[in-house]
């Protein structure tokens, strides 16, 4: 089996995928309730889809082929009003936030499909344990070597992607003392990490081609990369952020990687190299453990610095661009949150201390869904 | 030499021995029932107190102190936990499910009533069994549920219409027992006076124990064993009050719960049923029901509980059904949710005990029918309930439990 063709997309176009949690009102537990959501939003219109997930009590948004971080704040709000209306119906709550913080994994139950039942069979426990939410955010490429040059262009900033969306602190009711704990689900994947360094896609074929011919994949969707082409879209796929509590700030993420993108794309400021990954993994870990607190190993030079630090510098690099692309709002909401509380890793942990009890922290995270 | 003689026992067995024998029966039969079948556990309960009965150990009317009291405490912690499940918003953004409840429970009766006159009963006795057969099973909705590990729309709303047709049942008893008792009596107005007084001291009751309870959730860690006993505490001190003052001692648990789950929003969190000791009186509760039946008392109430069982039965499900679309339920959903709201509630039980200290001649002729339905429903109910909640998909895949 070989690669499909990579589609054309409108370059720097946005699709953002946010996978939410369905939590009943009692004890805020994940309830498995999405078929019914499903149903109920039968025949709404809305812009993008709303699709079910590997597990019960999750459902998939996504926003339609977007240009701007307003046209994305838009179709977001229209999409949340409408699944708002179908959760009251069923006195369900939605909300954000990369893991629940008390479900037992053994408990969930898997959807009903025969994709979702095979990857339960070949990954076992491990397909529970992803019960696991994020946010995915594409990137339109103009070419598909401009996608893997745009791919290992952002590889540089995830470690910083990572930081902002961080909002998974608790796992099964503990405090995992991470700021993204969802993360480390993702990694116990065997095709996790990062895309292999090749720019020019006759290259990336003749990888996949290996790969398939070892029967290890059939299709790019058996790549849990942070970051991994999507031919059939045209456009390149950001997967490592955590759902985050509200969509305005799911917006504001989109808008960033935007920017950056830009950035590359026009002002190419460094070239790309193999040993640019040198510390991928230690830079990764060190947004997923300590947040905007973590360290920052530029992989030019060598230095360190904290990922506030190197986040807050590159909001000044793109200030130009954000202009351009009308995202100024949208990178100024990462900016006051950073500066104010991080981000939502420490307000869920701040809920916690000061409510002493995960129920009433899900409940505040269903209320700021809301909005 | 003197023969040796078998040592005398001092006296009969007390009511503890009684008691502790009917909870190891209980506890085995249950045990049984989960090691043979897939049935949940209740089954075994019920069937050891209607094994106790088929050899001469039924409970009949008016019953003895510690089953009443076992009941009254069982069933009030029931209904305070499912009070606090209703989430009264949600009725209001689905005006459809409030349809569906209101017009579940007036079908009910009318359809009770109406068979039972077609079947030669009186117009006062068929209005009885009509009010009493209103209220759907806290304890076997509760239980299955919890034990099966069920979750999704069905165990919502049948959580939510058990708690109100529960609500409305015990309500129109109150009232129906007024009228009853100030029939053509001069001093009518006092009845209803007093009617009124004792429903509002309920409430104030009820209001306070919602209010200890939030305060002692407030401060002690409710996961925690030792604040739970506290919590049990308090339930049973506010039902052994009601039973004091002449309150209804299934309102009061009802309403205390329906007031902390709705007057506050932050969740509440304890161990279903209280913990291992709510656990005992529920169970306890289940084989008293069992232990309800003899073979006269089938005799007399056959044909007419029947009746009454398909009528009940036909009355939810076409409501259910029919307003299914309207309340965002699936056909499926429905059908499955009007079934798990078949078995007949002990509140019915509890408020024939009360009918019985009232109008004595009226509660001789309700209970063959009303009790022979219970039995049957209480024996079938669950594993009916199994069966929807498997229908609804609403069952971990494995069958197995979940807790």
């Amino acid at each position: 089996m070989s690669l499909e063709a990579f589609a054309k997309s409108r370059d720097l176009s946005l699709g953002v995928e946010l996978e939410l949690q369905i939590v009943n009102t009692q004890d805020w537990d994940l309830s498995p309730q999405a078929a019914d959501l499903m149903r109920l939003m039968q025949g709404r219109r809305i812009p993008g889809d709303v699709k079910p997930e590997i597990t019960r009590s999750m459902i998939e948004l996504a926003t339609g082929v977007c240009t701007s971080h307003a046209q994305v704040v838009a179709e977001l709000q229209e999409i949340r009003g409408a699944l708002l209306d179908a959760a009251r119906r069923l006195d369900v709550g939605l909300c954000g936030g990369g893991t629940h913080p008390f479900q037992q994994w053994s408990r969930q139950r898997i959807y009903e499909t025969p994709r979702f039942h095979q990857v339960s069979a070949l990954y076992g426990y491990l397909s529970k344990q992803f019960t696991i939410f994020g946010q995915h955010v594409h990137v339109g490429c103009p070419s598909a070597d401009d996608a893997l040059v745009l791919l290992h262009g952002l590889s540089r900033y995830i470690p910083h992607l990572i930081a902002l969306a961080a909002a998974s602190p608790f796992v099964q009711g503990e405090d995992t003392g991470f700021h993204s704990a969802r993360l480390n689900s993702v990694f116990a994947f065997p095709l996790s990490g990062r895309a292999p360094f090749v720019t020019r896609w006759e290259d990336f074929n003749v990888f996949f081609d290996k790969m398939a011919r070892t029967g290890v994949v059939s299709g790019m969707k058996d790549f849990y990369w942070d970051i991994r082409p999507k031919p059939e879209f045209g456009t390149i796929e950001v997967r490592v952020l955590d759902t985050p509590l509200t969509i305005e700030k799911a917006a504001a993420l989109a808008a960033y990687i935007q920017c950056l993108a830009r950035w590359l794309r026009t002002e190419r400021p460094f070239t790309l190299h193999e040993d640019d990954y040198l510390p991928y993994t230690f830079n990764r870990f060190q947004a997923c453990r300590f947040g905007p607190e973590g360290t920052y190993v530029d992989p030019s030079t060598g230095e360190h610095r904290t990922l506030r630090e190197d986040i807050l510098a590159s909001f000044n690099r793109l200030e130009g661009h954000a202009i351009d692309l009308g995202a100024e709002a949208g990178l100024k909401l990462l900016r006051t949150e950073l500066l104010d509380k991080g981000n939502d890793a420490s307000w869920l942990r701040g809920v916690r201390e000061r409510e002493g009890l995960l129920a009433e922290m899900v409940r505040q995270q269903v209320l700021r869904w809301a909005g | 030499m003197d023969a040796w003689t078998w040592p005398q026992p001092p006296g009969p067995p007390g009511e503890v021995v009684w008691l502790a024998a009917v909870l190891v029966a209980g506890a085995l039969m249950g045990e049984a029932i989960a090691r043979t079948t897939r049935w949940p556990r209740v089954v075994g309960y019920t069937l050891a107190g209607a094994g106790a009965a088929a050899f001469g150990l039924h409970l009949s009317l008016p019953m003895p102190d510690t089953a009443r009291w076992v009941i009254d405490l069982a069933l009030a912690l029931l209904l305070f936990e499912i009070g606090t499940r209703v989430h009264l918003r949600w009725l209001r953004h689905n005006p459809g499910l409030l349809a569906t409840s209101l017009l579940e429970s007036a079908g009910t009766a009318v359809a009770v009533y109406a068979v039972l006159l077609l079947l030669d009963l009186t117009p006062a006795v068929a209005a009885a069994v009509a009010v009493l057969a209103v209220p759907a099973s806290a304890a076997v909705a509760g239980r299955v549920a919890l034990e099966l590990g069920a979750d999704g729309q069905v165990t919502q709303r049948m959580t939510h219409l058990t708690a109100l047709n529960t609500l409305y049942g015990v309500l129109a008893f109150i009232v129906f027992k007024g009228v009853q008792m100030a029939d053509g009596a001069p001093g009518w107005w006092q009845q209803l006076l007093a009617l009124g007084a004792s429903s509002l001291g309920a409430l104030v009751l009820a209001a306070a124990l919602a209010l200890a309870v939030a305060r002692v959730a407030r401060r002690l860690d409710l996961r925690h064993e030792s604040a739970v006993l506290l919590l049990l505490g308090l339930v049973l001190l506010a039902v052994g009050t009601a039973r004091w003052l002449g309150f209804s001692t299934l309102l009061v648990p009802l309403l205390a719960g329906l007031l902390l789950r709705n007057t506050t929003d932050r969740p509440w969190v304890w161990p279903r049923h209280f913990g291992t000791a709510g656990g005992v009186l529920v169970l306890l509760l289940f084989v008293y029901l069992g232990a309800l039946w003899s073979p006269g008392l089938l005799a007399a109430g056959g044909a007419a509980a029947l009746a009454l069982v398909l009528a009940r039965a036909l009355a939810k499900g076409v409501v259910v059904m029919g307003l299914a679309h309207w309340s965002g339920a699936s056909t499926r959903q429905a059908l499955a949710l009007s079934i798990t709201l078949t078995p007949l509630s002990a509140a019915a039980l509890v408020m024939l005990g009360e009918l019985w200290l009232a109008l004595p001649a009226l509660a001789a002729q309700v209970a063959p029918v009303l009790l022979t339905a219970l039995v049957v429903l209480e024996l079938l109910g669950p594993i009916a309930v199994q069966q929807a909640f498997k229908l609804a998909g609403e069952l971990p895949a494995d069958g197995r439990e979940a807790r």
